[in-house]
């Protein structure tokens, strides 16, 4: 089989593992076709992007900026608008951009009088007495379309379109908790929506219903002149600067591996299970809940003043009273914040050789060595602080080794088919023997929990335990951002793209074709 | 600090020029000295080198083009690719100063907007990227070829038409079809349903949809052109999908499964047993070359050379010096009394160049020798990689005769050739049949390929030509044949009514043809045959009629020789007795 030129160059720095894939008779596969795998080429020019997967040069020269954009040779801006929903977040921005300018966060409050309110500089707010909700699922596809919708537009609008003087409601200057969203500003969205090309994610297991219906809501209440609906899974491949490769990609909700094979996920490979950043917070609950003495999990909002106390000492702080009941799910989402804090600043996934729990050679478990070695400390709101030891690495070892996990009261105890390895085996049992060698040369990582300390490393350590024979590869963004706007970012490098602005579809085809042209269109 | 200071600190005496006017005169240089300039200029103290002060002129060049600065505008803009959908999209360009167009100028603009607008989409551009937009090609059949040809008892149409369409989808990535091919269900009138049964869909291998789908493609490429009509490309193509085998890709899918699960000690392992595989292999080639070595020496070298070069007297001069040579080398006994002068110092130098090709092409055959040959390393083409013969198609390697028998040629004398050589009739033909086919008798771009297309086409004229001759000779013959056979008539007609006149002489006339038949055998066969036999015949007859009814029982025996001899005669005869 003859490789097209196009393709043979990207492919030579694959290496061995291409060679033994696919060559069967069939020269026409290697028809010039327009393809992702062109797309991912050309990012790979271009100037501004220097080269998507070389996260360092992109962090000194201060990022992909858009002034060089314009008229680049590869690259041809329409002002697209990338928006990529997500459990916690909502992710929107220009396309050819090289982070999302808007970042909103994806639970939003609703007052007692039933008015919504959207963005981080308001939904905190303990005075509003705010029932905080989410419109996304637990698996990360959208339940409640109308706020979703109503949402969306918050993300778009407050930061892209409609940056007008004039109305300071929406501008995010002014402090939105007292001007809640009227009706007029749907057709404020309408006209503004109107001239930018929207290219939105979703997931792999994402049901035709909802496909249709973000669709409907892009043409009917945005305006859009052309949509795309791209899977999160292949814009994070792109983000990564793959066309082909194993995208495993632990956020919020759900932790999923799937194959993708040039731009197109293999269905028959996507796994997909709980383990992810929520279930890491149950697990530090199951584990807070366990210590000796019990940490009380009490967040910011509610603390007045705290005075330092010794380490392992009970709080000595004066808390805070509302004369108005505090929601359960405000409470539950601050707790999360500093949830979040604590998985930023202490948890630690082991990373070096075998699990927690195996012994090493001199005979000594893992697990001994780690409290052999200095903890973190790690100070509550309330000014409680610990040293964390082995629990720190324990928390996280679910995701590898569901025997390792916390027991959660009121939950089913971890399968076997839902830690990452495990994953990863069965999403490459699913596709082809040519491609598997190929697929795990290039892994790409992404979401936000895959930050966690040592994650790459341990996921490095059993993807090579589990196939010594293959040559394991693992490609995952050094920067914060860019790892967990990864798939954001992928749409950004699609949406600039000159070849990809024959894929949208147009307001004509979708007046023609009704909503299920997106099920015919966006494979 | 200066060298003054110095002379100062050391009290050491004034050098003699004052100091004021030193300072003076170094002030000249030294507003303009920056940097290290002006270190060394302070170093080198009472005599101050000349430097150059660097003289930057591009700094100025900053600020000499005061042009307006670059103005863009947001264009639309239109993909062809899209199938005739009108999407307009609007990325930035370059504003273009375009005069002629706004007649009021700059201001204008903004309220002519909305006039030009309609006129402006009809000269939208086309995005520059329409052109990368390439489907593959997939086999088109009807329902009546599908009938005809592509029935399969494992395949419904629906299935097929279902596979190819996913093969168009996703240009024949195959992981991808594999995976999105669902067996469609048929519809509710098909006659399967009516029995009531709703068949498991077959769970299909990526290798039964190949399968399927190159014998459909090869039949289909097959069926529209003929294999003898496709070039070299197509015809592989078409010679590649139709020996696809899935029973191998199986099989080899079954291997790289096992490699690729390979435990860590079973890597290990191969790995090891492939080194050992290597370390026998090498003590191998080691041993065998020992051996060989031994058996050299214990057996007399035999004489493979040629001897031809010792036949002259230079060459047993030669000889001579070679073996002294060698038996010098061995224990360096012999003096130099068989070598003239002359020729000694250059001989020697010869023969000590281990691996030169003047001493291998005259140096007879014995062990040793053979052994510093073969240790040297190889020979420089073995080095380069060697390339397949698919990698050679793909890279476009040809390798040609060059220097053939005939010495050096020139490439384009392999185009001329052909109609140079011919007769300037023949040329003439083939310059006909060239105009006739409307191709230029110089090639407009001879490529390799086109070069080797012409030269069947000139090929294949030229058995035309000479078809075209061998039918014009054989519609002269058979033109003279009919007039013969006219003129026989007659004749026959004369003898008829001569016959009548002269019963008997009818049957004595084949005396004479006794032999004249069987020297018409020796001319030849067919029509050029029967017309000597005719004229023969002619003769005969006459002297038949003169001489009557000589030998009249003779000739009996002798017809029935002559008639076996001579089918081609004897058929004439016949024709003329009826």
């Amino acid at each position: 089989m003859l490789d097209d030129g196009k393709a043979g160059k990207g492919a030579s720095a694959r290496g061995n593992s291409r060679r033994t894939e696919n060559r069967t008779p069939g020269p026409v596969d290697s028809s010039t076709y327009l393809d992702l795998t062109v797309f991912i080429k050309e990012v790979d020019h271009s100037p501004p992007f220097v080269k998507v997967d070389d996260t360092t040069s992109r962090a000194h020269n201060g990022g992909l900026s858009t002034i060089n954009l314009v008229g680049s040779a590869d690259r041809h801006e329409v002002s697209a608008i990338i928006l990529d929903p997500g459990y916690s977040s909502v992710r929107a921005g220009f396309a050819g951009e090289d982070t999302p300018k808007s970042f909103v966060n994806s639970h939003y409050g609703v007052s007692d009088a039933g008015k919504f309110t959207f963005g981080d500089d308001a939904i905190h707010n303990p005075l509003a007495g705010l029932e905080i909700r989410n419109p996304m699922s637990k698996e990360g596809i959208v339940e409640d379309w109308d706020t979703a919708t109503q949402l969306w537009e918050y993300a778009i609008t407050s930061r892209l379109t409609s940056f007008k003087q004039s109305d300071p409601r929406t501008n995010g200057l002014n402090d939105p908790s007292e001007h809640a969203m009227d009706v007029g500003e749907v057709e404020e969205g309408e006209r503004t929506l109107g001239e930018h090309p929207l290219l939105m994610t979703e997931t792999a297991w994402n049901t035709p219903k909802n496909r249709e219906k973000a669709i409907e809501v892009a043409m009917e209440s945005w305006g859009c002149p052309a949509f795309w609906l791209a899977r999160n899974s292949v814009m994070a491949a792109f983000g990564g600067g793959k066309a082909t490769s194993l995208v495993i990609d632990v956020g919020a909700s759900t932790a999923s591996v799937i194959s993708i094979h040039d731009g197109l996920i293999l269905k028959k490979s996507v796994q997909k299970s709980p383990i992810a950043g929520n279930w890491l917070s149950s697990q530090l609950r199951a584990l807070f809940a366990s210590t000796e003495p019990k940490v009380n999990l009490v967040p910011h909002y509610a603390i007045a003043s705290k005075t330092p106390v010794d380490a392992g000492a009970p709080a000595q702080a004066t808390y805070r009273k509302y004369e108005t009941k505090i929601p359960d799910s405000f409470r539950a989402l601050q707790e999360e914040r500093v949830l979040t804090e604590f998985k930023e600043s202490v948890v630690q996934v082991w990373n070096g050789m075998g699990r927690l729990n195996t012994v090493n050679a001199n005979g000594v478990s893992n697990s001994e060595y780690v409290k052999s070695q200095p903890g973190r400390v790690f100070e509550f709101p309330d000014g409680a602080n610990q040293m964390w030891g082995v629990e720190r690495m324990s928390v996280a070892e679910g995701l590898f080794d569901e025997r390792a996990a916390l027991p959660v009261p009121n939950e089913p105890a971890l399968a076997k088919a839902q830690t990452i390895p495990e994953m990863v085996r069965q999403s490459l049992a699913a596709v082809d023997i040519d491609l598997r060698p190929h697929l795990l040369g290039n892994v790409v990582v992404t979401g936000g929990t895959t930050l966690i300390n040592g994650f790459t490393d341990r996921l490095h350590n059993e993807l090579t335990a589990m196939y010594p024979g293959a040559r394991v590869k693992i490609q995952a963004a050094g920067l914060t951002a860019e790892r967990r706007f990864g798939s954001w970012i992928g749409g950004s490098i699609l949406g600039s793209l000159g070849t990809f602005h024959q894929m949208w579809i147009s307001r004509k085809e979708y007046e023609e074709f009704g909503v299920n042209v997106v099920e015919k269109r966006c494979k | 600090m200066t060298s003054l200071d110095v002379r100062d600190m050391l009290d050491l005496p004034d050098s003699g020029s004052a100091r004021p006017a030193k300072k003076q005169k170094l002030t000249a240089p030294r507003p303009v000295l920056k940097g290290l300039a002006r270190e060394v200029q302070n170093l080198s103290g009472d005599n101050p080198i000349a430097i150059v002060p660097e003289v930057s002129a591009f700094k100025k060049k900053r600020f000499g083009s005061r042009k307006p600065v670059a103005k863009w505008e947001q264009k639309p803009f239109k993909n062809s690719a899209r199938d005739g959908d009108p999407l307009v999209l609007r990325h930035w360009r370059r504003k273009t100063e375009r005069p002629p167009v706004p007649p009021v100028g700059e201001d204008g603009n903004v309220e002519m907007g909305e006039g030009v607008a309609p006129k402006a989409e009809e000269m939208v551009e086309d995005s520059t990227f329409a052109k990368y937009n390439v489907r593959v090609n997939v086999p088109e059949y009807t329902e009546d070829e599908y009938n005809a040809k592509l029935q399969n008892k494992d395949w419904t149409k629906l299935e097929t038409d279902h596979l190819v369409g996913l093969a168009y989808e996703y240009d024949l990535r195959w992981p991808v079809i594999w995976d999105r091919y669902e067996p469609p269900l048929p519809a509710p009138d098909a006659p399967d349903s009516l029995l009531g049964l709703v068949l498991p869909p077959k769970i299909r291998t990526m290798e039964d949809l190949k399968a399927r789908y190159y014998s459909v493609a090869a039949t289909m490429m097959a069926e529209r052109k003929p294999p003898i009509k496709m070039n070299s490309v197509e015809f592989n193509l078409h010679e590649v999908m139709s020996n696809f085998n899935p029973a191998i890709e199986t099989a080899r899918k079954k291997f790289a499964e096992g490699a690729f699960q390979r435990t860590k000690e079973e890597a290990r392992e191969e790995e090891s047993l492939l080194l050992e595989l290597k370390r026998i292999l090498a003590r191998a080639d080691k041993l065998n070359e020992e051996r060989r070595e031994l058996y050299a020496r214990l057996e007399s070298p035999p004489s493979t050379g040629n001897i031809g070069i010792y036949s002259s007297s230079q060459g047993l001069q030669q000889l001579l010096q070679q073996l002294m040579q060698a038996s010098k080398k061995r224990k360096s006994l012999m003096g130099n009394e068989g070598i003239s002068p002359a020729a000694g110092p250059s001989q020697q130098a010869s023969f000590d160049r281990r691996d030169s090709s003047v001493r291998e092409s005259i140096s007879g055959p014995s062990g040793s020798n053979n052994n510093n040959n073969k240790k040297g390393p190889p020979p420089g083409p073995s080095e380069r990689r060697q390339l397949t013969d698919e990698e050679e198609r793909i890279y476009g390697v040809s390798r040609h005769e060059r220097l053939g028998n005939s010495g050096p040629i020139y490439r384009h004398d392999k185009i001329s050739k052909p109609v140079i050589t011919k007769s300037s009739v023949q040329q003439t033909k083939i310059a006909n049949v060239l105009n006739e086919l409307e191709i230029p008798p110089r090639l407009i771009m001879p490529t390799v390929e086109v070069g080797e297309a012409y030269e069947s086409l000139l090929q294949s004229i030229n058995v035309l030509l000479d078809a075209r001759k061998l039918a014009d000779k054989l519609d002269g013959e058979i033109r003279i044949a009919r007039q013969q056979k006219e003129e026989r008539e007659k004749a026959a007609r004369l003898e008829m009514e001569m016959g009548e006149a002269l019963a008997e002489a009818g049957e004595g006339d084949e005396v004479g043809s006794g032999s004249s038949d069987s020297k018409t055998d020796e001319v030849g066969s067919g029509s050029s045959g029967s017309s000597d036999s005719k004229t023969e015949r002619e003769k005969s007859v006459a002297r038949s009629v003169r001489g009557g009814s000589v030998a009249r029982s003779v000739s009996q025996g002798h017809k029935r020789s002559a008639s076996v001899l001579s089918a081609a005669s004897d058929k004439s005869t016949k024709k003329q007795r009826r």
